[in-house]
């Protein structure tokens, strides 16, 4: 297994600087996500820890050894592709058992190999089959067992699921999850899909313009985002972003929307936004937190705030609703559990949590 | 007017189309052939009959007769497969840069490699062999075969880069992770994937040099080293009366080598002229 630290790893493509210095570190074991949208750089650095790019500047170390001009087939890296990189002229047998055979293990350990890989991802019908002959998540799970075949000490997956519908996604997702935990193997994961990302990470490296916005755990990225990018990027629907002032009332804060009727601040975050009283911010509010429903938490601190909020469009989606209304001059998104949607121009009764509330500075979009 | 009788008048118009194209290219074939079966006193009678009066086989038999004739064949097969071997040396390692580097200029280079292929080598041919005269590489099966290679290079190297295009390059760093070299990332992968390219680019570029004349018409002038394009043509000097129909029944034994080749091969031709038009 290894422990990987990328220090200040920078990438140029002639005059385009598309990595700006970029540092983290992943533990020995560890599950790293790299999520951004496209052209974040996040595949580049990918293809930099494989050896597939050449690094401009700055070190990658693989269990403390600098592997910056070490050749791929040197590093002991497996690597999932996004079109699977599956060799057409081999059958699938072949393709498990190529990295080792490129190693020159004896036949019968390549054997062995091929056989348990099959097992585990139970292909073992498939062995004799080219890779045309197999559907989109057969060709995925071959992809995925001629990484794990060879046993390497670090596992490198480039939006392996990218080309799957949405319901096999969601299985291969959980396959991936559960190889992890058996094989512990350090894991390099990239994905512009925000979902991906926390539902298979350890920590999360989010990446914009090819630098780092935040390095964290899931719970981290979701709950305590560094700024407005952060915010915006984990979550779904995206988190309501609402240009406010906030203004002090006697004691307390209000944080008061454009237009709209100003919401009391918990007393627990007061002392850390008063210094902001009387200033321009960006409230940022999840459309979860803003719901007909009341959390054990807003119940006992009376932190949840009530609002009646006009409906524009109710979007019904089994489980819960959701509900695209105007909160002063800004369109919100709210949650609401249950199945009924209400009717469009009617009014609804929400409560907006305001213990999960941001505050955002309007031109640097750091949090508060 | 109905959709249908709508769609049936266009066939027809279609194949109409296809009569008039077809009898532009096949009529002059046809009417080589009715030349090569006739007897010297048909050849010159006013009347157009496709078929002759007295049909012969004769001028088949004269012309493999010819001493030279199998020697011509043998320099066509030669100068052919030599000059298309060639050039894949060249072309395969300068397509497979052309389609997985970034290099500066590629899209020139790309263009420049175009614009030597239409250069016809009529407008070359005179500083062409005052070039290869001086250095002595006339009357000689490499030097010709050197122009072969040169003529053929920039359109294999278009093709192959079609074909290599289509490869993706995610296969080659598979492997690269998987432990080979770049090197041996081409041998095992690029090149099992490629030979259906290389081998359709191979047998077009083989036709084409088999028909080539103006390339050895300037270089050679030995009977002996001729290719068959240019050794029929000097057919007709070394009869005595008239040789047309002679010279017709060589031009079709001339022709069957690249015909078959064709047929046999078709589904390979057609895959190197659209190589790269369309991504597989």
């Amino acid at each position: 297994m290894a422990h990987v630290v990328v220090s200040q790893l920078f990438k140029k493509y002639g005059e385009l600087q598309v990595v700006h210095g970029v540092d983290f570190e992943i533990g020995d074991g560890e599950f790293m996500v790299l999520v951004g949208p496209s052209g974040c750089g996040k595949s580049t650095i990918l293809r930099m820890i494989a050896g597939l790019e050449t690094v401009t500047g700055g070190e990658i170390l693989v269990n403390d050894r600098v592997v910056n001009d070490i050749p791929p087939r040197d590093r002991d890296i497996a690597m999932v592709f996004q079109d699977y990189a599956l060799y057409p002229h081999m059958s699938v047998r072949q393709n498990l058992g190529f990295g080792l055979k490129m190693r020159n293990a004896p036949r019968a350990e390549v054997e062995a190999a091929v056989r348990k890989t099959a097992e585990t991802l139970q292909i073992e019908a498939l062995l004799d089959r080219k890779p045309k002959q197999l559907s989109g998540g057969q060709r995925q799970r071959v992809a995925i067992g001629r990484a794990i075949a060879r046993e390497p000490q670090l596992f490198l997956f480039d939006e392996p699921l990218s080309n799957l519908d949405a319901k096999l996604r969601v299985e291969m997702r959980t396959q991936i999850k559960r190889l992890h935990m058996s094989f512990k193997v350090t894991s390099i994961y990239v994905t512009h899909d925000q979902t991906e990302a926390m539902t298979l990470a350890d920590r999360i490296v989010v990446l914009r313009d090819g630098r780092i916005e935040q390095v964290g755990t899931p719970e981290e990225l979701y709950m305590r985002p560094a700024n407005r990018f952060v915010a915006g990027f984990i979550g779904s629907p995206t988190m309501n972003f609402i240009e406010a002032q906030v203004v002090a009332e006697g004691d307390g804060l209000q944080v008061a929307p454009a237009g709209g009727p100003p919401l009391a601040i918990p007393r627990s975050r007061v002392e850390r936004y008063r210094r902001h009283a009387g200033r321009s911010v960006i409230l940022g509010i999840r459309p979860e937190d803003v719901t007909n429903t009341w959390t054990e938490e807003s119940r006992d601190r009376e932190s949840a705030v009530s609002l009646n909020v006009p409906v524009e469009i109710a979007e019904p989606l089994g489980s819960d609703t959701l509900i695209f209304a105007r909160l002063g001059g800004a369109e919100i998104v709210c949650r609401a559990s249950g199945t009924t949607a209400p009717a469009s121009g009617s009014t609804i009764r929400l409560n907006a949590h305001m213990d999960r509330m941001h505050l955002f500075d309007p031109d640097s979009g750091m949090a508060l | 007017m109905t959709t249908i009788g709508r769609t049936r008048l266009a066939d027809i118009g279609t194949y109409l189309a296809y009569g008039v194209i077809c009898f532009f290219f096949a009529g002059p074939l046809l009417w080589l052939i009715s030349l090569s079966i006739r007897t010297s006193a048909e050849i010159y009678v006013s009347n157009i009959n496709l078929w002759p009066e007295h049909p012969t086989l004769e001028n088949y038999a004269s012309a493999l007769n010819n001493p030279l004739f199998p020697i011509y064949l043998w320099n066509g097969l030669k100068l052919a497969v030599g000059g298309a071997f060639g050039a894949m040396l060249f072309a395969a390692p300068a397509a497979y840069a052309l389609s997985r580097f970034r290099l500066r200029h590629q899209q020139l280079t790309m263009i420049g490699l175009l614009a030597v292929q239409m250069i016809s080598p009529l407008v070359i041919m005179v500083p062409l062999y005052r070039y290869m005269d001086r250095v002595g590489l006339t009357d000689s099966h490499v030097g010709a075969m050197m122009i072969y290679i040169a003529v053929a290079a920039p359109l294999f190297t278009w093709m192959l880069k079609g074909f290599l295009d289509g490869i993706p390059q995610s296969l080659e760093e598979a492997a690269m992770i998987d432990g080979c070299t770049r090197f041996g990332a081409f041998m095992r992968v690029v090149l099992p994937l490629s030979l259906p390219g290389l081998t359709s680019a191979f047998v077009l570029n083989a036709i084409l040099g088999w028909s080539q004349f103006i390339i050895p018409f300037i270089l050679i002038s030995r009977p002996g080293l001729l290719p068959i394009a240019v050794g029929i043509f000097n057919f007709q000097g070394t009869y005595s009366q008239t040789s047309t129909q002679i010279l017709a029944a060589a031009s079709v034994i001339s022709i069957v080598p690249a015909v078959v080749v064709f047929l046999v091969l078709q589904r390979f031709i057609v895959g190197a002229l659209m190589g790269g038009a369309v991504k597989g």
